[in-house]
């Protein structure tokens, strides 16, 4: 990387990450060790904090909009500096929170090729923690309040599945096809999530961003790439993942990539503050018409190995007919190929947070018509997992009117991990949303 | 050089009638497939799906595409080597270009030569090299001798085994 300054934390805090890593990431010796086998010729990975030097001096977005850009947090107001450090500690979470989760089903792939590329994302990932933990570490947020960035550290340092900061960070993983669905979709959030901050008022945090960005590209890749072979696979009734399950597992993740944009309403006084140059909803709608374009060349590649006899043309062509028309072209309907859930379905966060609503965007009536609904649209493995009971117990509270939807949109799952330390022992409650204002932004 | 707003990536688009620069990035898989079937009459999602990585894993920045609105319409893929045949020096390395045969004329290839080369220049490449059959590509000669490129006394020696 050109024009790249490499740092690392002081000796007790990267000690602190790499036994983070031994528990958390076993394998990372493994992924070194191979590292010539399967990137040969590719930079070695480091743990280490990376800044992009020579980037824009003054501020892209919002009212201040051409003023320097801010380097030490007691530089900024306290408003804009508490929000850029709920989103550095909100960042810190979900890369470290990723790797609790890929960790769980990392050995189940069926490929090796595939398990190192999720193994060398899960090592960037734990780069991009320590990354944040760097920004955390360099600077003094006494303005913000008492906690020091070292006990800040240490809070995320002991956060597991269950009590990070948001929601897609607290869902199990069931089977490999989560660990790669989840670097299509989530990552892919989190593509926006470095693309915006890339803008940062606060330098240190815009400085971090392009390296980071660098390998999110490659997380991205790792997901796609093996769905396109799958599908391929399925297509000719090969391999071990079919297009019903996959279905269900984008059913999965779609929902809570969307949450993690945040309300729908919010994200002006981002914009404004010159933290990020988008909204939530310009953001999600970007960010939906990307995974659209994913479900739809996965359609194309499943027509296309189903009938090789047709051309690209004539793929395109039924692939029109049986999406847009509903039609079955020779066996093949709309059941059997991707669709992407409505952006109201399934959703904690946000104007359709706990609402009854089908992955089609209808309505449904009753509690039990909506569990039943749940369970037919959704991995047979998920229906019985931590996140789905506490799912269902917030759901019923409100439909029963004991709790107010915009109320649960705030109420973390605090799922408790059987023969560990209690994770909520030192949870952290991180709200980053804004209050929504019903005029909206 | 028109580069595409790129706030998030593949939701870049190019200004109207403006050819357009941004990163490659795994959603352009599809489209390359589909450029490069129209040159070639092969559809080879494997093999892309294999290059395309490899460029994204390496340098996700500096290989491109070309966007004419939100389509792809021509692409360029390489990367920069040293050490490589006693050839000390960086050198950014030209593998592979394709442009829709329905955008020919409107100088895609020349604008992906341009953005690459900036690319390859920001990284410290003190050269560009590529390889291009003489005789076989004669209009893919034409098109990097008009980029400013020159064969070279360096020469690619072949054995059949
Ligand atoms: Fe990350
Ligand atoms: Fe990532």
């Amino acid at each position: 990387m050109e024009n790249v300054r490499s740092s690392t934390l002081p000796k007790k805090f990267h000690d602190a990450v790499v036994r983070w890593g031994q528990t958390f990431l076993p394998d990372y010796q493994l992924l070194l060790d191979n590292w010539e086998k399967f990137f040969p010729h590719d930079r070695r990975h480091e743990l280490c904090a990376y800044r992009q030097m020579g980037m824009c001096d003054e501020l892209e977005c919002g009212t201040m909009k051409g003023k320097p850009k801010f380097g030490r947090a007691a530089e900024m107001t306290p408003e804009l500096a508490d929000h850029l450090l709920k989103a550095v500690k909100a960042q810190a979470s979900t890369e470290l929170g990723s790797i609790q989760q890929h960790q769980l089903t990392l050995a189940r792939a069926p490929e090796e090729v595939d398990q190192f590329w999720v193994l060398r994302m899960m090592a960037e990932e734990l780069r991009h923690g320590y990354q944040m933990f760097h920004v955390l570490l360099e600077d003094d947020w006494a303005s913000v309040g008492d906690t020091k960035g070292e006990d800040m550290v240490e809070e995320i340092l002991q956060m597991r599945t269950g009590s990070h900061v948001l929601g897609a960070f607290n869902v199990d993983f069931d089977s490999f096809v989560d660990n790669i669905v989840f670097c299509a979709l989530i990552d892919r959030v989190g593509k926006y999530q470095l693309a915006m901050q890339k803008v940062s008022a606060y330098k240190p945090m815009a400085e971090s961003m392009p390296p980071m960005l660098q390998e999110e590209a490659f997380h991205l890749a790792t997901g796609v790439v093996p769905i396109r072979r799958w599908v391929q696979s399925a297509a000719k009734e090969e391999g071990y993942v079919g297009m019903d399950h996959l279905q269900k597992v984008f059913n999965k993740w779609f929902p809570r990539g969307l949450d993690m944009f945040g309300d729908e309403r919010g994200g002006g006084s981002n914009v404004k503050m010159g933290l990020k140059p988008m909204n939530n909803a310009e953001a999600a709608k970007q960010y939906t018409e990307e995974v659209q374009q994913l479900v739809s060349d996965l359609n194309l590649r499943y027509l296309r190995a189903r009938f090789p006899k047709l051309s690209r043309d004539e793929a395109q062509e039924r692939l029109k007919r049986i999406v847009e028309k509903g039609d079955t072209v020779e066996g093949v309907g709309p059941d059997n190929l991707l669709r992407l859930p409505h952006n109201s379905f399934f959703r904690r966060r946000g104007i359709y947070a706990y609402q009854m609503i089908d992955v089609d965007g209808k309505p449904i009536e009753t509690l039990d018509g909506f569990k039943s609904h749940l369970k037919s649209v959704l991995p047979e493995a998920y229906a019985t997992a931590r996140d789905m009971t506490k799912f269902h117990e917030l759901m019923g509270k409100v439909v029963h009117g004991e709790v107010k939807a915009e109320d649960a949109v705030h109420i973390l799952p605090n799922l408790s991990r059987v023969g560990g330390v209690c994770p909520c022992s030192r949870a952290v409650r991180w709200v980053i949303d804004e209050p929504a204002k019903s005029n909206g932004h | 050089m028109a580069k595409a707003k790129n706030a998030g990536g593949a939701a870049a688009k190019a200004p109207k009638g403006e050819i357009a620069l941004r990163p490659v990035n795994e959603l352009d898989i599809e489209a390359v497939c589909a450029i490069d079937e129209k040159l070639s009459g092969q559809d080879r999602p494997g093999e892309w799906e294999r290059r395309i990585s490899y460029y994204i894993r390496r340098d996700p920045e500096l290989s491109l595409v070309a966007l004419e609105g939100k389509k792809v319409v021509g692409f360029m893929l390489g990367e920069v080597r040293a050490g490589e045949f006693g050839l000390e020096e960086p050198a950014g390395w030209i593998e592979v270009l394709g442009v829709d045969p329905a955008c020919q004329g409107r100088s895609v290839g020349r604008k992906l030569l341009e953005g690459m080369l900036e690319g390859f220049k920001a990284r410290g490449a003190k050269a560009v090299r590529t390889l291009v059959n003489e005789t076989g590509q004669k209009e893919l000669f034409g098109f990097f001798e008009a980029g400013g490129f020159e064969p070279t006394p360096i020469r690619t020696l072949e054995r059949k085994v």
